[in-house]
């Protein structure tokens, strides 16, 4: 025993000294580390790589599950398989998860050859290389794109740009609300400018306003709610006073926005915000039921992205078959009931409470991200891949994208043309003009932004249900401490560097 | 004023004399230790001197197989074996001059090409490099050991020949194989399948928290490289890391305690409430439990934080019954969600410590109670004096197993209360465990380079713990007791 233990541990020290003495690869590798890019886009020259009926070439491609789910990808592979037979290319579900990660599967020959995903999920492969950069001049689409998507879908190496996704839609909260829950003289009681708007939809200090009185008229009714520790759905409010993710664009990491400008009035309206919600604003608990509490009519609004916007109408359908209506009334009425608009403006002082009329409103700005194809580094078909990704992005194929799945085309000639839910698609590709959408940052950084700001919007989210005498960032005559709100944010920064920085 | 009789104790001292006796102890065992290594280091030129005198006048068979595997049987006439130690032999050579040689310089450079997916360029992987580069010094050592094995081998044949006896041949060493020498060959799958599946991993994990292999480089496939101690060094650097590791280390002791206490007498608890003749349809009772224990973990979890979420059932019911809800699981609820984490761990770990306490009651001779009765022992005394050191007895392996589960227990808190960083900790909230800190700065943000680190602590930390409780225990020092 005594004799085995001695061996062991003289093996362990073996084991920690080698590593001490051990060289790497030292000038043997930089011997190898000058890699021209001058053959880069050779791989997309030529014609179209071709099958032959006994081993046709497959294409594996990377889509969501709401695609899979609403028949949308079945449709994309077939035409695709058809347009392309000639060529023995045969287009073909990748069966793995939506989210996979290329970086993982890919060296190893398991990614798909296209893939489809999120903005921030696509940029992150870019530093490893993982998918390789576009021919502009060969993307059907690259023209109809707007500027925020093709910046979005830039990265820059050694001083050159390379575009390396093409951007399918645009993704960010919207306020959905019930149409047919306007206070009955909502006309002469909520409509102070009288341009024939709702006022809360426009202004967030009405709808604070509404929300309390509402909750006032019915103890179980609620006004605006949402999650508001998801830092997705909540940032917004950070960034409509001037805060941001990264510096220089979301590239610069080293320069963390959440504390920067007036940003201390966008923790205030967090705080404000919860205040006038419930408890359920603390956790998810707002989330798992916003789709079917806005349909029974308990909250008057949500704050939901649009491709939820399906769910949100079934449920409303229910509500409305179950109170008498035949299928169709319920689907139109559905339809007609449910309304949509940016987030309401912010007032510029972060107080909603403030009454005063001639206070400066800021046009909100919510964090967002466009979705979009790209190619993986490791296809074995790079022309065939570049072929499917035209296919998927084409005028067509997007539209019929915006009618099965309800998504907001990217391309602007869609998104002109789109009959689905188009007010929404209108006004989303309006806040991309306007630059009130803040795109989620491209870097691989950003993983380490989520948990900070996510428990900081919980803090504000728990304060006004804290004891009065426990509450962190009202002060003892019930206004807010800004100093408090300051030193939160300047926390969130610190633990996001340190989770950059310090393990690094 | 204290007496000399004041340390003069009838039977073994209090616990707490005898761990200060551990402890003032330390200095001189710790003198011992280096004395005797003083010593065996002092004779190792005798050794030496020794072996080389052995080798020298070792006869020639001997020599010829300490030249080259396998000669010194052929020498002897043993055709068979010389052959086959000399195929391994071969083997060896073929596999270090194809791949074990280069293996081996790989695992120092751990690669010279990057990967340039760009350009098609695959590179070359670093982890992998190092893995086939420990598998090499893995296979020389076992070499190593074979060719000892051949030459005490041609030793032992050489003097039992030279006794007056023929050589064995092959077929009887085959069946000393399966006779006198039968423990090697019945343990030579296992030792493989432990070098294989338990030593090669845990190696490499001791490897990896000497590189920098993290953050980047596992996304962009870049070459890693030795850094020696220094994430050892950055973990000690970190600010605030050394304060949030003892609070986490506490409180991780703490909840490791707690709930392998609450879940093994709440399942002895039962077991002996079920063994009860007054309890009816006790096969029914037993289910219940069973039937906790056969969902899924982390379903049950998910369960439990929607049933503790801030509108979940639970606080429904406190408000419609008038009382204020409350945040069982908030940023600010550090021990209620604690309280909670013990509760859930016990609704999934208590049915186990049942089914194992109702096995081991079953074996207990009811005769014990009937003379202890005769005596007069009460119910608690029976408990204390025959029931708990029977099952404790039993249970000790299991019990630091438990304990172990505990004490690296991911789930608990990971699904009732992840994703919150508390004041005053660095990336970790007040219920996080060592191993979600783990998770939190290591595998969550790919710094697998730091987390073999912290795994190597947490080892340590666990290992002496576990190996403490089990030398102090009967299970280990009276092992005849219940025999």
């Amino acid at each position: 025993m005594k004799k085995s233990s001695k061996i062991i541990s003289a093996l362990l020290c073996g084991a920690l000294v080698v590593p001490l003495a051990a060289c790497n690869g030292g000038g043997m590798r930089e011997k190898y580390a000058q890699q021209s890019l001058e053959q880069l886009y050779d791989r997309f020259e030529g014609d179209i790589e071709r099958g032959t009926a006994a081993k046709p070439i497959t294409l594996h491609v990377l889509e969501n599950d709401t695609a899979k789910k609403s028949g949308y990808l079945k449709e994309l592979l077939d035409g695709f398989n058809k347009k392309y037979a000639e060529y023995h290319i045969v287009a073909i579900d990748a069966n793995q998860d939506q989210f996979s990660d290329l970086a993982e599967n890919g060296p190893y020959g398991y990614g798909p050859d296209v893939l489809y995903q999120a903005n921030d999920s696509l940029m992150k492969y870019c530093s490893g290389k993982h998918i390789i950069p576009l021919p502009t001049d060969k993307l059907d689409a690259y023209d109809q794109l707007p500027e925020l998507a093709k910046k979005t879908y830039t990265y820059s190496l050694g001083g050159q740009d390379y575009f390396m996704g093409v951007g399918v839609n645009i993704q960010a909260p919207m306020l959905y609300y019930r149409k047919d829950l306007l206070p009955e003289n909502w006309e002469t009681e909520w409509d102070e400018d009288g341009n024939g708007v709702f006022d809360p939809i426009e202004d967030m200090r009405a709808m604070y306003r509404f929300s309390v009185w509402r909750h006032e008229q019915d103890s179980s009714l609620y006004g605006y709610m949402h999650s508001l520790n998801d830092a997705y759905f909540s940032s917004g409010y950070l960034f409509t006073y001037g805060s941001y993710v990264f510096g220089n664009d979301n590239l610069d990491y080293t320069d963390i926005g959440f504390n920067k400008n007036d940003s201390y009035k966008g923790a205030g309206v967090v705080l404000q915000l919860a205040s006038m919600m419930n408890s359920g604003c603390i956790d998810d608990s707002i989330t798992r039921a916003r789709e079917s509490e806005l349909a029974n009519g308990t909250y008057f609004a949500v704050s939901n992205t649009q491709d939820m916007y399906g769910t949100m109408q079934s449920e409303l359908i229910a509500v409305y078959r179950k109170q008498g209506m035949s299928a169709s009334q319920a689907r139109e009425a559905a339809k007609e009931n449910i309304g949509v608009a940016p987030l309401p403006d912010l007032p510029e002082s972060g107080l909603l409470s403030s009454t005063d009329k001639d206070e400066r409103l800021l046009p909100s700005v919510v964090m967002g991200g466009i979705n979009g194809y790209a190619i993986s580094s490791y296809t074995d078909y790079p022309k065939a891949s570049l072929a499917f990704l035209n296919y998927a992005t084409s005028y067509e194929m997007i539209l019929r994208r915006n009618e099965l799945l309800g998504v907001s085309p990217a391309r602007q000639d869609c998104n002109t043309d789109c009959t689905y839910q188009a007010e929404v698609a209108h006004e989303l590709f309006e806040l991309v003009e306007q630059n009130r959408i803040s795109i989620m940052p491209s870097i691989s950084q950003v993983d380490q932004i989520w948990t900070p700001i996510g428990t900081a919007f919980t803090d504000l989210a728990t304060d006004p249900y804290r004891d009065a005498h426990a509450r962190k960032y009202y002060k003892a005559n019930g206004t807010l401490n800004n100093g408090e709100l300051q030193a939160l944010l300047d926390s969130v920064e610190s633990n996001i560097l340190n989770a950059i920085f310090q393990l690094a | 004023m204290q007496t000399e009789t004041d340390n003069i104790y009838h039977g073994r001292p209090p616990f707490f004399k005898r761990v200060g006796q551990w402890f003032g102890d330390i200095p001189h065992r710790f003198t011992a230790y280096w004395r005797g290594v003083g010593k065996k280091m002092s004779s190792i030129p005798s050794k030496i001197a020794a072996r080389a005198y052995i080798t020298k006048t070792s006869p020639k068979p001997v020599k010829a197989s300490m030249c080259l595997m396998g000669l010194g049987q052929l020498m002897q006439k043993q055709i068979v074996k010389g052959i086959l130690f000399l195929l391994m032999f071969a083997a060896y050579i073929v596999y270090m001059v194809l791949a074990g040689g280069r293996a081996m310089y790989d695992f120092f450079s751990l690669g010279i090409i990057a990967a340039n997916p760009w350009l098609g360029i695959k590179g070359d992987n670093s982890v992998v490099m190092m893995l086939l580069g420990i598998l090499a010094f893995i296979l020389t050592g076992f070499f190593i050991a074979v060719h000892l094995a051949n030459i005490r081998d041609a030793r032992r044949t050489y003097e039992y020949v030279s006794r007056g006896n023929p050589t064995p041949n092959f077929k009887q060493s085959l069946g000393s194989m399966f006779d006198k020498y039968f423990y090697v060959t019945a343990l030579v799958l296992p030792v493989v399948g432990v070098f294989v599946f338990n030593i090669l991993p845990i190696i490499f994990m001791i490897f990896l928290a000497f590189t920098d292999y993290g953050g980047d480089i596992v996304t962009t496939g870049a070459l890693v490289s030795w850094v020696g101690f220094a994430n050892f060094k950055r973990l000690f650097a970190m600010s605030g890391l050394g304060s949030t590791f003892g609070k986490i280390l506490g409180w991780n002791l703490l909840w490791a305690v707690m709930s392998t206490a609450l879940n093994y007498f709440g399942g002895l608890g039962i077991a002996l409430l079920l063994n009860k003749k007054i309890v009816k349809a006790k096969k029914i009772w037993r289910a219940f439990p069973v039937l906790a224990y056969a969902v899924p973990g982390f379903i049950t979890l998910l369960a439990f934080k929607f049933m503790f979420s801030n509108q979940g059932p639970i606080n429904y019911y406190i408000e419609l019954w008038g009382g204020v809800g409350k945040l069982f699981l908030g940023i600010d609820s550090k021990w209620s969600a604690r309280l909670i984490g013990w509760l859930v761990n016990g609704w999934l770990s208590v049915p186990s410590s049942m089914l194992l306490a109702t096995g081991i009651l079953a074996n207990l001779n009811p005769d014990l109670y009937e003379a202890a009765k005769i005596d007069g022992a009460s119910a608690w005394t029976q408990f204390v004096k025959i029931t708990l050191p029977f099952v404790i007895f039993a249970t000790t392996p299991v019990l630091i197993g438990q304990f172990m589960g505990n004490f690296n227990n991911f789930g608990v808190f990971y699904f009732l209360r992840g994703g919150i960083y508390c004041d005053g900790y660095f990336l970790a909230s007040d219920t996080d465990l060592l191993i979600n800190w783990l998770y939190n700065l290591s595998i969550n943000k790919n710094y697998y380079s730091l987390g073999a680190a912290i795994s190597i602590i947490i080892f340590i930390i666990a290992a002496v713990i576990s190996l403490f409780v089990y030398i102090k225990s009967p299970s280990y020092s009276k092992e005849d007791m219940y025999r």
